[in-house]
């Protein structure tokens, strides 16, 4: 399942994306503009307070690698892969303790209530699981795939999660 | 039901130039922190015509702009030396880049405790990339003198 766009004609975007291939710093500053509201999204839940540098470093490494892409049309699955990569790198580079050791379910009523109270009381990965699963809408198959580790790890940080979130989240 | 509120990453233009900054090849960015609102920097920044020949290089005499679609221009500039360029202009509030065959600028400002930071971006491109390493040592000094200029322009109209 790949992120959902923007609206942009698919010949544009194959346009701007192959002109950008070719270092055309106006194509770069425009795709830019097109990535920077998902990059956001994406790297504000994990990076926290190190979202900025998270989104700084996602865009540099996508302008950097830009020519290993393809097919233009998965621009927004390639880009979605690099930020949940940088913003765990960066989070990780100012460690804070995780309370939580497990992933509260979707719909959640504490979840929906303060999510960002939540997601600093997890791990930098287990935030990545969690933005992927309830906001992105992925499986776990996927959300194990792009994350690069075993889909029993991604079943087993989301098993148990109701009980013992709630029982965290009332301690 | 309600949903959950997610947070957004924080950015600004000024990081969106250090990103364009850090994939040109040769490419200097100068920043400095001004003593004035956003609005009041990003007037001076956003007059092209008006303000450039007076704080970018020294050589820079005139800028004629021709708007061709929202946020786009074509900027024609003339220097005292005779050098003359077409630039390609993407000019929006706190973003603007300034493309021409050789050479590419680029200019960003966000607010920040209550002053601004403004930041501008230069590199040769095409064949005139071969000049970056002769021209490396003065590039500090050159950007931090346009930056002067710059916060002058910006305090002769404020005051």
């Amino acid at each position: 399942m790949g992120p959902t766009p923007p609206r942009v004609d698919p010949g544009h975007l194959v346009g701007l994306v192959r002109r950008a291939q070719a270092a055309d710093p106006m194509a770069r500053s425009d795709l830019l503009e097109l990535l920077i509201p998902s990059v956001r999204r994406w790297c504000g839940p994990i990076a926290l307070e190190e979202d900025a540098d998270a989104t700084q470093e996602t865009l540099i490494a996508v302008l950097r690698t830009l020519h290993q892409l393809r097919e233009p049309a998965a621009l927004f699955g390639w880009v979605r892969t690099i930020a949940v990569r940088e913003a765990i790198r960066v989070a990780k580079q100012r460690p804070r303790p995780a309370e939580l050791t497990e992933l509260p379910t979707p719909g959640d009523p504490q979840l929906i209530v303060d999510v960002q109270d939540v997601l600093t009381r997890l791990s930098p990965e287990h935030r990545a699981i969690l933005m992927l699963r309830d906001l992105e809408g992925l499986s776990e198959h996927h959300a194990a795939e792009l994350l690069a580790v075993p889909v029993g790890t991604v079943k087993s940080r989301l098993a148990r999660a109701r009980r013992s979130f709630a029982k965290e989240w009332k301690t | 039901m309600t949903e959950p509120r997610w947070p957004v990453a924080e950015f600004d233009p000024v990081r969106r130039l250090r990103v364009i900054a850090a994939t040109t090849p040769g490419a200097t960015i100068h920043e400095r922190v001004l003593d004035a609102p956003l609005a009041a920097v990003w007037a001076v920044a956003a007059d092209l015509e008006g303000e450039l020949p007076f704080w970018l290089f020294p050589d820079v005499r005139s800028v004629r702009l021709t708007t061709t679609a929202a946020e786009r221009s074509v900027a024609h500039v003339v220097g005292y030396s005779g050098l003359r360029a077409r630039f390609d202009v993407v000019l929006q509030p706190g973003w603007c880049l300034m493309q021409s065959r050789f050479l590419l600028g680029g200019m960003a400002a966000t607010p920040e405790d209550g002053s601004t930071r403004f930041a501008f971006l230069g590199s040769f491109r095409g064949p005139l990339r071969l000049l970056t390493p002769l021209t490396r040592p003065l590039n500090g000094p050159t950007g931090r003198r346009a930056l002067t200029r710059f916060a002058h322009r910006v305090e002769q109209h404020r005051y």
